[in-house]
């Protein structure tokens, strides 16, 4: 009855699994499909590839199709970046007037663009929301198929640190993280198909969900996770989850009937069955994910712990009881996965790999990659690893095996 | 009935507190002190939270013109040790339906008097966080309603009792440092230009018509709340207001002399650019880079505060150099106190920092067992008492007055006056917006 939105609506996503074309990757859970990948890392840390500089921010990278896509800021003006992903060659930019939104940190645009079909989702963070594709005539431009801006037509409240959550793309429309729970546009023209009561949007990314056999999206707002339906934001379920400066930036984890959630600033975590209302099945302060969601492999979460700028940890953590099964202490940073291993970039920009395993942390790789401040999850796809820093230093590590 | 009711209440509150006097010591170790918060936002919980691992308080009410910060520091109070706070958007509901013994107010400097005169009043002991206000005769009019109703007013000076400021501060008074002939207190960083941010909608559940109150009524912008609120003068006093109290309480707590003579200060935004407040969009308004000469009768005080450039020429980001014959004395943050000789073959000396909360840095759990011994024991006279944090908060005032003006001001310690400049001393004061009523000295 209630289970991931899984083959159906992504199927299209599932035959180029490698990519990884939007926030979070093909199934939103942070976790790659790629498999044989190079685990096992010299003193110097596999080759590098390429780098680049992509602006201030901390948009992760959506790879697909050979290429690459991220956001950042310079000096006014925000930028979606496309790259060769082999080669990291800028083939086409497209860049609007935008304020940077430094407060307590750099600032910069936080949304992931998604890419679905050739044409690139981007969500600025001041309410813009295009839909572009790589100009036809003017080479290294980008064209604008339609541009809305939620803010100023649909007066939708700008949350205090911007838009940041990424678009997610669900059949024939476009959902985003703005006012209470959520707004839905048409794919195809960007006309607001409904738009959720006033209020601060979160941080999250909309985390697809079927719910009594209907379609519905996760969305985070300052104080809740509502579960709403896709057609008509309709609301499900509604999890009161207040945090300190209405920061819930970690996308909803969910499986099979139940869903969890973790925000940072010592708020803690939860985990739920998913009925006609949310049921508590555990709450405690042992993952406290302040921006980016841990992921599940197994019987068990990995994520960090803690907040930017703290003692955060490394922590794993039963999926069942909520104990603690082990921790590491790596100060604050972000994760991804594949192959049942993380892949873990400390917020000062050490890269390590480890087995994904309840019985401890025991990095085959460790390398350091990047200067401070990593909040971004590294991006694997077809073998070669992306990361980036605050300030736009973007690194491909190969992580192809007989290369 | 009701009368003579009131009566008894009145007499058995009379017999208590007598009671209390007369065995101090005894003070019921075990009691519990109901204790309610106005302004529960990052600071504010710091400090609660270490009040409440001290072990004698019952958090009663929590007063947060933001719904989200009382919503989320309620449920923290909760989860950290079963109380149950009521929780209130104006602190004078709260302080009348809730009867507090203590007061933690941690709201941005201009709703510092008003709370904090409420509460005392209202009988209850306050622990106001630094500086004390947001002008002059509000700070006299705290210290003054303290006295009236002898309640016990710790101010959040947190490096009077800082293990490595308490050992600096000995090592100082020894005479190691010999004869102390000049000052200078410093916080630099790194930074640059500043660009506006647009106006925007209050924040669903933010009542931005109280979080302004008695002070002018901007529109709601980002940059201000939650925090920023420092940056802008028309809530506070800057980083010489933020930082500058806490090293220049180092002097008032070394000093013998009370008050400087003679105050000047000078600086800008050379570096975030003009000040923008043209209705669309905001910068902060306070001066990135700023100095100001206090002169003592046996010795000056310089302060240096610069948002750009970091300080790299230097061994220290922070802090105060003391400079005597012997040598200069450093007290810092994280870097905690240094004695540098002047003599080659003289003996350098050191104190790491030890704090109670690493990760800001500070030591506010011996700082609020110190309040409650005051509580307990009216002999007691707490670190960061009202009286001299009171001196101590004046000095950023007077350097920001001075830096408005341009000139320098002649300054009468004992009568609190600004000596012939009639355009200053107006500025010791501020008519507050309707309705709120100043309060009266």
């Amino acid at each position: 009855m209630i289970r991931k939105l899984l083959p159906l609506l992504l199927a299209p996503l599932w035959l180029a699994a490698e990519d990884w074309p939007h926030f979070r990757g093909p199934q939103h859970d942070g976790i790659s499909r790629e498999k044989n990948w190079l685990t096992d890392w010299s003193e110097t840390g596999p080759k590098r590839l390429w780098e680049a500089q992509v602006g201030i921010g901390f948009s992760s990278m959506a790879v697909a199709e050979g290429r690459l896509y991220t956001l950042g800021h310079n000096e006014g003006a925000d930028t979606l970046y496309c790259l060769d992903a082999k080669t990291g060659r800028k083939q086409w930019s497209y860049s609007w007037l935008s304020n940077i939104g430094a407060k307590f940190y750099i600032g910069g645009p936080g949304s992931t663009p998604t890419v679905t079909d050739g044409r690139v989702y981007v969500a600025g963070k001041w309410g813009e929301v295009s839909c572009l594709v790589p100009h036809p005539k003017n080479a290294g431009e980008g064209q604008v198929l339609w541009a809305r801006h939620l803010a100023k037509e649909d007066q939708v409240r700008v949350p205090t640190w911007g838009f940041n959550g990424s678009p997610l793309v669900l059949g024939d429309r476009l959902l985003l993280n703005a006012g209470s729970a959520g707004v839905a546009l048409d794919l195809k023209t960007g006309k607001t198909l409904w738009k959720s009561a006033d209020g601060e949007a979160g941080y999250a990314t909309p985390q697809p969900v079927m719910l009594g056999g209907q379609p519905h999206v996760i969305v985070s707002s300052g104080r809740a996770y509502s579960a709403v339906k896709v057609a008509d934001g309709q609301e499900a379920w509604s999890l009161r989850w207040f945090t300190r400066y209405g920061v819930n930036a970690a996308d909803a984890i969910v499986d099979g009937d139940q869903v969890f959630v973790g925000s940072g600033y010592r708020k803690g975590c939860g985990l739920y069955k998913i009925g006609a209302e949310l049921t508590e099945v555990w709450k405690n302060k042992n993952l406290s994910t302040q921006m980016n969601a841990a992921v599940k492999i197994g019987d068990h979460l990995y994520g960090f712990d803690g907040d930017s700028g703290g003692p955060g940890k490394l922590r794993c953590v039963s999926w069942k009881t909520g104990e603690v099964v082990w921790e590491h202490a790596t100060g604050f940073g972000a994760l991804t996965a594949a192959d049942d291993r993380l892949i873990v970039l400390t917020g000062t920009g050490a890269l390590m790999t480890a087995p994904a395993t309840p019985k401890g942390f025991k990095p085959s790789g460790r390398t350091r990659v990047l200067d401070k401040d990593c909040w971004t999850a590294p991006v694997l796809a077809k073998g070669l690893l992306y990361c980036r820093n605050s300030k736009g230093h973007l690194v491909c590590l190969d992580l192809r095996r007989g290369q | 009935m009701q009368a003579s009711r009131r009566r008894f209440l009145k007499t058995s509150a009379a017999a208590t507190a007598a009671s209390f006097a007369a065995t101090p010591l005894l003070a019921a170790p075990g009691k519990k002190y109901r204790t309610a918060i106005i302004g529960a936002g990052w600071w504010g919980m710091n400090i609660l939270r270490d009040a409440m691992a001290h072990g004698q308080c019952k958090v009663v009410g929590i007063c947060d013109v933001s719904e989200q910060t009382r919503e989320v520091s309620a449920e923290e109070i909760t989860d950290l040790n079963g109380d149950q706070p009521r929780k209130y958007n104006d602190f004078r509901e709260m302080l009348g339906k809730e009867k507090p013994e203590i007061v933690i107010i941690a709201t941005p400097d201009h709703w510092h008097a008003l709370p904090a005169i409420a509460a005392i009043e209202a009988g209850a002991h306050v622990f106001l966080e630094k500086p004390t206000a947001h002008t002059v005769e509000e700070s006299r009019a705290i210290l003054n309603a303290a006295r009236s109703a002898k309640r016990v007013v710790q101010v959040g000076l947190h490096r009077r009792i800082g293990p490595h400021h308490v050992e600096a501060m000995k090592f100082l008074k020894s005479g190691k440092v010999g004869k102390v002939g000049q000052v200078r207190l410093f916080v630099t960083g790194g930074g640059g230009k500043e660009e506006p941010t647009p106006n925007s909608p209050a924040p669903v559940g933010l009542d931005w018509d109280l979080w302004c109150g008695p002070a002018p009524k901007r529109p709601f912008n980002r940059r201000l709340h939650p925090g920023g609120w420092r940056h802008f003068l028309d809530y506070a006093n800057g980083t010489l207001g933020d930082w500058g109290v806490h090293w220049l309480d180092q002097i008032t707590w070394w000093s013998d002399e009370k008050s400087p003579k003679r105050v000047f200060s000078s600086g800008g935004r050379p570096v975030r650019g003009a000040a923008v407040n043209d209705g669309e969009a905001m910068t902060s308004d306070t001066p990135d880079s700023q100095v100001a000469i206090y002169d003592y009768e046996d010795f000056t005080v310089t302060w240096e505060h610069r948002r750009f450039a970091m300080n790299a020429t230097e061994h220290h980001r922070y802090g105060a150099y003391f400079y005597g014959t012997e040598g200069i004395l450093h007290i810092g943050w994280r870097d905690g106190w240094t004695f540098y000789p002047a003599k080659k073959n003289g003996m350098k000396a050191h104190g790491d920092p030890r704090f109670d909360n690493e990760r800001d840095g500070h030591n506010l759990p011996p700082l609020w067992a110190d309040f409650m011994k005051a509580i307990a024991d009216p002999k007691h006279t707490p670190a960061a008492d009202i009286e001299p944090a009171h001196r101590s908060s004046v000095l950023p005032m007077l350097g920001m007055i001075s830096y408005r003006l341009g000139r320098s001001l002649q300054w009468d310690g004992d009568k609190e006056q600004i000596l012939k400049d009639q355009e200053a001393n107006q500025l010791l004061r501020r008519d507050y917006r309707n309705p709120w009523i100043s309060p009266k000295v």
